[in-house]
């Protein structure tokens, strides 16, 4: 299974480009399009009401992540064993405050990856996983969170396995422990910080690996603007120092108009990264063509993102 | 209930060797309590400021840090006259 991500600013038509893509693909294969935007637009894309889920074709499968309702089903599963383990708290009603770990930062990102990290591991039954990102600051912050949390996992579990050699000494010295005293866990088995560090970190290195790995491709798609240009120089710096691989460049909105500034914009990029480059153009005639869709574009991107 | 003297003698012993079992690891136990005041730290540091790893790592971990949170309680209550400690820990004056 192969899994593509799409991402850009704002506006430059990720959404758009990743639907073609995913339609030009669907044509051979089994494709499962994502839209993981909050700002959802993949149902007037293609026409429909996606809500949730939705099959488009036999072979193209349509699929809105909700990222607050995640976030919130994450928060409260999370809740829910808290309040089991502080039970006590039951007594004084005090458990209900754990709510409001719900305003906790960085939990969307969490949710979006945790989302990410889902459709890849039970989708199996497609080709091709498509992605289509938020706009860059949050892709950037989810993209790198695996690598991140596996750097802190690495030196709590460093600590951790510290407390515990600690502990079996104490245990050596003390000997076999009378009533009334507290047992430390001397056991990596026993101790449930530790299983549960280890478990998040497989859990992170096996996401890490996938994202990094030959099957997964990044497309970074750009306009013939400055702002654009900046912005996807910037999301190259930070794929590249996540060692993730961006395979293709889709310079798109292209007019007999955007010359100069085209040439301009293709040339700063090149000079940052060798990835090949394709051209798609601004389609003027979507107004006025009652037959035309969205998501039909002229420029084959499947054979481009192939050879890519 | 009346011991024997062979009773006696045998709680006696066994006492002084807990007593010197226990001021032997006192310092290790001195240092596992730090640890793992360090830990709660490291993964709960928002709360006071320090940088933290992401939130949702503190979310997961939780359920399972009641005894870290009891330290951290305690040594923030202890934390004016933490050298007394040190110094019961480490057997001076």
């Amino acid at each position: 299974m192969k899994i593509l991500f799409f991402t850009g600013k704002g506006g430059v038509g990720k959404s758009t480009l990743a639907a073609a893509y995913a339609w030009q693909l669907s044509q051979k294969h089994r494709v499962l399009i994502v839209s993981l935007d909050p700002a959802h637009n993949l149902g007037d894309i293609f026409g429909v009401e996606v809500r949730g889920e939705r099959r488009f074709s036999q072979t193209l499968l349509l699929k809105e992540v909700d990222l607050k309702k995640l976030s919130k089903a994450y928060l409260k599963r999370e809740i829910r064993v808290l309040s089991d383990t502080y039970k006590y708290l039951q007594i004084l009603n005090l458990d209900t405050y754990f709510a409001v770990l719900k305003y906790s930062p960085g939990i969307e990102e969490y949710a979006l990856l945790t989302s990410i990290e889902e459709s890849i591991k039970t989708e199996n039954s497609f080709d091709y996983i498509v992605f289509d990102t938020p706009p860059t600051g949050l892709t950037l912050r989810f993209l790198a969170l695996p690598q991140i949390t596996v750097t802190w996992l690495d030196r709590l579990t460093q600590i951790r396995k510290k407390i515990i050699e600690k502990c079996y000494t104490i245990q050596n010295i003390k000997g076999p422990q009378s009533a009334g005293e507290t047992i430390l866990s001397y056991d990596e088995k026993d101790d449930g910080i530790l299983q549960k560090l280890y478990s998040l970190k497989s859990n992170y290195e096996s996401l890490n690996r996938i994202l990094q790995g030959n099957d997964c491709s990044i497309v970074l798609v750009f306009n013939p603007d400055m702002l654009s240009l900046k912005e996807s120089l910037r999301l190259i710096k930070g794929l590249k120092e996540l060692k993730l691989p961006l395979r293709l460049l889709l310079h798109n909105k292209i007019s007999p108009e955007s010359g100069e500034t085209m040439a301009r914009v293709e040339k700063e990029i090149s000079n940052v990264t060798s990835v090949p480059l394709e051209r798609v153009s601004f389609l003027s005639d979507f107004q006025t063509n009652k037959d035309s869709v969205l998501y039909h574009i002229k420029e084959d991107l499947t054979n481009i993102i192939h050879q890519g | 209930m009346k011991l024997s003297v062979f009773d006696l003698l045998r709680n006696i012993c066994r006492d002084i060797d807990k007593t010197h079992r226990s001021n032997v690891c006192a310092l290790t136990v001195t240092e596992v309590e730090e640890l793992r005041n360090i830990f709660a730290l490291l993964l709960l540091g928002s709360f006071v400021g320090l940088p933290s790893p992401p939130s949702f790592l503190a979310v997961e971990l939780l359920p399972y840090m009641q005894k870290e949170l009891e330290i951290l309680s305690k040594r923030a209550q202890n934390a004016n006259d933490m050298f007394a400690e040190m110094f019961g820990a480490l057997g001076v004056g």
